[in-house]
């Protein structure tokens, strides 16, 4: 998987992209958005990391410019901005996803694969979350080799959590992926589909990874 | 003790000697025109007569011309200064709201305007001294976050024992540096005045624990949300109520031992609280934290109470209040009902 990182720290960027390496990633670097520019032109990127504040301008605006031009790979904004206005702008902006500086380079590497799991033109088929993995073409789970044998349901259920893995995934966005407008969802459908999936994901040997977060979601670890 | 000068007082002193002058050049007229002589004053008679005429003469126009000329005279006075009496009751009444406060000169008599104006220009100079210096404490926490990224990066390409503990340290600093950053955003914000917003606490909370709760499960602590199906409703900035809470979240979480839970009521009615597995906090105690960290002389290394300082400014500028019950172990954000 080949990540662009643009960033104007030659130290910051090197690093960047030798712990992103050791992890599995081919990275390029751009100290510049010029430089980003001739790098996009001659290579396909499956994600871009970008600094905000760059010598030649603002990484969201040429984000945004991008965008409205060409299908551009997802984006992970690395700020160094503050915490409260700066974020939401950036999110607005056309990122995908941001970190605040000073990043860790397990929460990069987490937040790459998350956004490389996202679907896109470029998405791959399958999905995989250390020994777990669901082809979303065929629709089918396996862990460490043995299939597991899901409903559409549960399928469509561990498809989304896959997806967000790492992150909390809302019930609210569970109910609205998996059940159609005018479909009826009872007040403990989620729960239910939920617990099946637990027990198959119990017997396959891949327990343990589903958390629930009460009164919030689920979400399924990225690590065990 | 020196005695402190009083404008009534030396006015009572500067008529009593004009009196006092005022009485012996007419007791001199008064003993020149009816040629009095000591002599005469012998008499029992010639004495009497001579009070009665000194009486009338010099006592009675003194009174009449002192007595109103005091009245009226402590009278404006007193006039005079009452504006600046009100200034300073005004003054007493913005405690709290310092930024950017003037005195009213409109009611002020022009004698008085050259030190009014003397004040007002020395708080626009220290205004302007408070912002240079947050803009200044954001800026190098802004400027900092780069080397400390390098020295995360760094450090997690060592492979040795020390490394982690090592970057635990670099984590506390990156929570104060945030605070820091957060302290200076409140800041700006609280300054351009912001027109408030309709915030549904209900959906911060969901929105902040749905963040942290990937870090919760990871330090092998839960957490969990309780809220009615009604969000309250309070008037404010979502941003920094978000920040408040985070920053009660972080701090319950990181009191709570290794497979405890945390918990977030919201409601009732226009609160959020977080209870924790913690030793619970001691109002005395909330108080200190909160005290000494808003002068900002002794900073905790993980930046624990200079969340709190933070969390109470922000529900101060809301009109609410950070309290806490250590029985329940709780920490409250309380707003005004329908604010």
């Amino acid at each position: 998987m080949r990540v662009l990182i643009v960033e104007d720290n030659d130290r910051l960027a090197k690093l960047m992209a030798e712990g992103l390496q050791r992890r599995g990633f081919s990275c390029d670097i751009a100290g510049n958005l010029a430089d980003a520019d001739s790098a996009m032109d001659g290579a396909a990127y499956d994600a871009i990391i970008l600094d905000l504040g760059l010598p030649d301008g603002d990484g969201v605006d040429w984000l945004g410019a991008r965008r409205r031009t060409q299908h551009v790979a997802p984006a992970l904004i690395v700020t160094a901005r503050g915490a409260l206005e700066d974020r939401v702008a950036g999110l607005d902006g056309g990122a995908d996803d941001y970190v605040v500086k000073p990043i860790e380079i397990e929460e990069l590497a987490a937040r790459v694969r998350a956004l490389l799991r996202r679907p896109g033109p470029r998405a791959q088929t399958v999905i995989e979350i250390g020994a777990l993995s669901f082809d979303t073409a065929a629709r089918a789970a396996r862990y460490e080799g043995n299939e597991i044998d899901l409903s559409r349901r549960e399928a469509d259920l561990l498809e989304l959590l896959m997806r967000r893995a790492g992150t909390v995934v809302r019930r609210g966005a569970i109910e609205d992926a998996l059940y159609s407008f005018n479909e009826p969802v009872t007040p403990n459908a989620v729960e239910a589909a939920m617990s099946r999936l637990r027990r198959k994901l119990d017997e396959a040997g891949a327990g343990g990874k589903l958390n629930t977060i009460r009164g919030i979601g689920y979400m399924l670890r990225e690590t065990a | 003790m020196t005695h402190r000068r009083s404008v009534s007082r030396r006015l009572a002193r500067g008529l009593g000697l004009v009196g006092l002058i005022g009485s012996i050049l007419l007791l001199a007229a008064v003993v020149f025109f009816y040629r009095l002589s000591f002599v005469d004053l012998n008499a029992k008679q010639a004495t009497d007569r001579a009070i009665r005429e000194m009486l009338e003469h010099v006592g009675l126009p003194v009174l009449v011309l002192m007595v109103p000329m005091a009245f009226v005279g402590l009278r404006v006075i007193r006039q005079a200064f009452m504006p600046l009496e009100e200034a300073a009751m005004e003054i007493e009444a913005a405690r709290g709201h310092e930024r950017e406060y003037r005195i009213d000169t409109s009611r002020m008599p022009a004698e008085a305007l050259p030190f009014t104006d003397a004040v007002n220009d020395l708080l626009a100079r220290l205004d302007d001294a408070a912002t240079r210096q947050e803009a200044f404490a954001a800026d190098v926490a802004h400027e900092l976050r780069t080397p400390l990224a390098v020295l995360s990066l760094e450090l997690d390409r060592l492979d040795h024992a020390e490394a982690s503990r090592l970057k635990a340290d670099v984590a506390a600093m990156r929570r104060l540096i945030d605070q820091l950053m957060l302290l200076a955003q409140i800041d700006a914000a609280t300054a351009t005045q912001l027109a408030p917003e309709a915030v549904p606490l209900t959906d911060v909370a969901t929105d902040v624990v749905s963040l942290l709760a990937p870090g919760v499960i990871a330090a092998g602590k839960t957490i969990a949300l309780e809220a009615g199906a009604e969000s309250p409703i309070v008037h404010g900035r979502r941003e920094a109520i978000a920040a408040a809470l985070r920053n009660l979240v972080e701090n319950a979480v990181r009191a709570t031992p290794a497979g405890g839970a945390v918990q977030v009521f919201v409601g009732p009615g226009c609160a959020i609280r977080v209870k924790d597995q913690g030793p619970g906090l001691s109002s005395d105690r909330l108080h200190d934290l909160i005290r000494r960290h808003s002068r900002a002389d002794h900073a905790s290394k993980d930046g624990a109470g200079l969340g709190l300082a933070i969390v109470e400014r922000i529900m101060a500028a809301h009109g609410g209040a950070l309290t806490t019950d250590p029985g329940a172990r709780e920490l409250t954000l309380r707003f005004p009902e329908n604010s």
